[in-house]
């Protein structure tokens, strides 16, 4: 029928951004989320212009405001067998990268009108952390809240994430979570009216030493007291799940046929529009600068668009939360630690499950559109904001990816892109109260697994804060246990 | 007909168990469409018939399975004796697509995020059916040849382009006797000099062999260890070239104007339709539709007059195509004037002459600044006059820094090369 393509990759057509506008979704950064424009195989070579033309005539974007998207590499489609036939230093760290993101706290895109002078909450991070909390707030009837977000809908580690979720942890807490945090992703659709491509594709770990099929075989047990059905499998049996993969070197394996992968983007956008139905103000392009501190208590939160004055403060900003509690002259033990990940060519559903290999970190599965995405955590990445790219991850990445599943030597990397962990000294959350700021309640610290932890840690965050009751979560995760030396290890972690 | 020169070294390819000639080492896509063939691939949701656009690896339209290797590139992908194509994402074959219904269905555009959403049993169909229908190309058939390792070099200066602004930029550089590595994507130099319907373009300059490699595509600007390089493939190998200086000099990628139909097969750039026929002898159809910017279509009229072709609503607004799987028509009005009357024209092609778009990727991987000129409504690579960027260390010349005559790229990229050899490098 006629149609009038704007992306030609993604069939994106005129239409359909009229109405991505018509949600609020402007800028360049957003749109390409929301319709998926320029993540095709051209990469926005022949639709960026097309698309920059045309939201500046409807959007309107002014010409300050047409920014580009940051251009992710590899310039054209490349094989994994191509990067995979570089070296790297195993000791040298990762240093560069592409210079930081263009538009995350993009100063063009900021509103120009100031941000309500009070709120009874301010939550500051309009990742999924702070975006679930606030819509489980509404739920229980309090919608006198205020999320403040830095960049885009997605910018933060919520956008840039492979969107894996899994009951299979190391400790019951996260088991439990991420039990209830499937349910809640299960009827997302449901409750909040968008399609977040939930499938249950099961989630099969390689083990290839002793010492971590001893922890797979320790972690089903856990599973399994908790119902979760998780299998200790032989190699033979899990190359009945991936027939392609190679099991080289393999010793065992587990397998939870209800793990699954998510698309992370909707479930932003889900819980921001269901908050701005009931009245809360989710403000992006907004920038914390500072705290009013009073009496032992935050009496203010400062942006760069006004002050908030306000009853508690909710800091879940992920690995950027260290920034800002130290403007209230708080120290938490949270650092950002780069993580690098990329996707390919959409190739017809071949592969079931998220597989991981535990021992190196190497991490891949199908998204729904037939990407290829994955990534593998380097040890040698020091802790620092760093949102660049580098050649020597493709390398890693592909070595590890085809000595795995040989086929996909031909498989061609469309872009690279990185998200920051947010890694506590214990790998558990921060979470509760903190000492010395009354007012000032911790929502961060969940590693690489914020993700699939915030609808359930949400739900229960929101139900201590309306009632009061008292719940371990926000008991035993609290700031104050590293001065009480109370560690609450995870290490069930990838990469 | 399409041909406009006898071939010169015929090979033969398999296109769905169809025999076709080609000229050995032209673009497949040229082969297809030599052979009366654009129907090439389905896109990705709507299952919308595509042909070739952009003949520069700057599309989708044009991806097939090669060898038995999915979503490869016919315009950029050579032909040689008895390579394997087989179109892909259709059933049960892309001239007859079952899913083209998803084009009827969705009129004007599939709201996938809340189709079906939330509707119990109904919401887990759909997402069967969305897998099934997801992802392009299938699964290789099997492990590629391993690449021989990838080799590292240093060098002084570094030029990514061999169109007009790289060439001059290569030939100051070798007058004052300074030594450089060229890298040209394409099998040939001179990007636009031989391949665009400008007038009175100059000759190209021809860098010394050890100084130019031809075929070799810049990947990536990266900076791992904090010593900046270009990731490279050349012959097969994957080459990382750490540089003191680099100039980058590759032009532009076909700007698409969102017209009803702007993808059906038959909808070329204006530079690709140039090219076909000033590389690669083919003409695209009889009668072309030199749709557009101005200048460019007023150009491409009078090459493709020459060759004997037949350019129709010259510099025409384009409003709508026409046609089922083929262009067939174009319906336009006379340019920049809005409330002029529709007229519809029968044609075998339309030739979209746009703005071209700056490749501006590397450039901003490497710090320089891009921004967005108010003019031309393209993103360009902002740098002063001798083309210096945010970054001491890169130069930028010819088209990434907006639309410019071939003439205007070489003048820049002389002045790049004086910069370059005046600044020295940090």
């Amino acid at each position: 029928m006629s149609k009038a393509l704007l992306c030609s990759c993604e069939d994106v057509t005129t239409s359909e951004v009229e109405h991505a506008i018509e949600k609020g979704f402007c800028d360049i950064e957003s749109v390409k989320r929301f319709t998926g424009f320029g993540t095709g195989m051209c990469q926005g070579k022949q639709c960026l212009t097309a698309m920059a033309r045309f939201l500046e005539a409807k959007a309107p974007l002014k010409p300050e405001q047409v920014t580009p998207f940051t251009p992710r590499p590899p310039l054209f489609p490349t094989s994994m067998a191509t990067w995979a036939s570089a070296s790297f230093d195993p000791q040298n760290a990762p240093a560069g990268g592409i210079p930081p993101t263009l538009g995350l706290t993009a100063q063009a895109m900021k509103p120009t009108a100031p941000v309500k002078s009070k709120a009874k909450i301010v939550i500051v991070g309009g990742g999924v952390m702070g975006l679930a909390l606030a819509y489980n707030l509404t739920l229980r009837g309090e919608t006198d809240v205020v999320v403040l977000e830095q960049g885009y809908l997605c910018a933060g580690a919520s956008g840039r994430n492979g969107g894996g979720v899994r009951m299979q942890w190391g400790t019951p807490t996260l088991v439990t979570l991420a039990q209830r945090s499937i349910e809640l992703m299960k009827r997302f659709a449901r409750d909040l009216g968008i399609n977040v491509w939930f499938r249950q594709g099961g989630y099969l770990f390689l083990a290839k030493s002793k010492s971590i099929a001893d922890r797979l075989e320790k972690g089903a047990k856990l599973h399994n007291s908790f119902g979760v059905p998780t299998e200790i499998l032989t190699p033979d049996a899990a190359k009945d799940i991936v027939p392609q993969l190679s099991m080289k070197g393999v010793q065992a394996a587990a397998w939870n046929k209800l793990d699954g992968v998510i698309f992370p983007w909707p479930f932003l956008w889900g819980y921001a529009q269901a908050c701005a139905k009931k009245g809360v103000a989710v403000e992006t392009f907004t920038q914390v600068t500072g705290f009013e501190l009073s009496q032992g208590r935050i009496a203010k939160v400062v942006t760069d668009r006004g002050s908030i004055e306000c009853d508690t403060v909710v800091l879940a900003a992920g690995a950027w939360s260290p920034r800002i509690a130290a403007m209230a002259n708080v120290t938490l033990p949270n650092e950002p630690h780069r993580h690098e990940i990329c996707s390919s060519e959409p190739l017809k559903p071949f592969l079931g499950p998220l597989v991981s290999v535990l021992d190196s970190g190497l991490y891949f599965s199908q998204s729904m559109r037939g990407e290829i995405v994955g990534g593998m955590g380097d040890p040698n990445e020091p802790a620092g904001m760093n949102l660049g790219s580098t050649m020597r991850f493709l390398t890693r990445y592909s070595q590890a990816l085809t000595e795995q599943l040989p086929e996909l030597g031909h498989l061609k990397i469309l872009r690279q892109w990185s998200g920051p962990y947010d890694v506590t000294p214990d790998n558990s959350p921060i979470l509760g109260r903190t000492p010395g700021v009354s007012n000032l309640l911790q929502m961060s610290g969940f590693v690489g697994h914020g993700f699939m932890m915030a609808p359930a840690v949400a739900e229960r965050m929101a139900g201590w804060m309306a009632t009061g009751q008292s719940d371990e979560l926000f008991e035993r995760f609290t700031l104050g246990r590293f001065a009480e030396g109370r560690m609450e290890r995870e290490d069930m972690i990838i990469g | 007909m399409p041909r406009l020169s006898p071939l010169q070294s015929p090979v033969t390819i398999d296109f769905e168990g169809q025999q076709l000639e080609a000229e050995a080492g032209e673009p497949l896509a040229c082969s297809l469409i030599a052979n009366g063939e654009d129907l090439f691939s389905r896109s990705v949701k709507y299952h919308r018939p595509r042909g070739p656009f952009c003949m520069t690896g700057g599309c989708s339209n044009c991806l097939m399975r090669v060898d038995g290797v999915p979503n490869v590139q016919t315009c950029t992908t050579l032909a040689k004796a008895g390579m394997r194509l087989e179109r892909q994402n259709s059933f049960p074959d892309a001239t007859v697509d079952m899913f083209a219904a998803n084009d009827l269905v969705f009129r004007k555009w599939f709201n996938h995020h809340e189709f079906l959403a939330g509707i119990p049993i109904v919401e887990q169909v759909m997402l069967r059916i969305a897998r099934k229908l997801a992802g392009l190309g299938k699964l290789p058939d099997k492990a590629p040849d391993e690449l021989p390792p990838a080799k590292v070099e240093k060098i002084e200066t570094l030029i990514v382009g061999g169109g007009a602004a790289g060439l001059a930029a290569a030939r100051r550089l070798t007058e004052r006797g300074a030594s450089y590595t060229l890298l040209e994507r394409e099998p040939v130099l001179g990007g636009r000099l031989l391949a665009s319907a400008e007038q009175g373009l100059a000759s190209v300059y021809e860098p010394a062999a050890n100084q130019a490699r031809l075929g070799a595509t810049a990947l990536g600007l990266y900076a791992d260890d904090g010593q900046a390089f270009v990731a490279s493939t050349w012959k097969g190998q994957l080459h990382l070239i750490f540089f003191r200086r680099i100039l980058l000099a590759l032009g532009g990628q076909p700007t698409l104007l969102p017209f009803e139909n702007n993808d059906l097969p038959g909808v070329f750039a204006g530079r690709a339709v140039a090219r076909m026929i000033r590389r690669h002898r083919v003409l695209v159809g009889k009668r072309v539709a030199c749709v557009g910017e101005p200048d460019e279509a007023r150009a491409l009229a009078k090459l493709i007059t020459s060759i004997g072709g037949e350019p129709v609503a010259v510099a025409a607004e384009p409003i709508r195509a026409h046609g089922l799987q083929h262009v067939t028509a174009v319906t336009v009005r006379q340019a920049g004037t809005g409330s002029a009357p529709e007229q519809k024209v029968a044609c075998d092609a339309i030739a979209l002459c746009a703005t071209v778009s700056p490749s501006f990727e590397l450039a901003r991987a490497g710090g320089a600044k891009v921004i967005w000129d108010t003019r031309h409504k393209v993103f360009v690579v902002e740098a002063d006059a001798h083309g210096r960027t945010a970054n001491p260390n890169l130069y930028v010349a010819g088209e990434q820094r907006g639309p410019m005559s071939t003439a205007a790229s070489a003048e820049m990229g002389l002045l790049a090369a004086e910069a370059m050899l005046a600044g020295g490098a940090s």
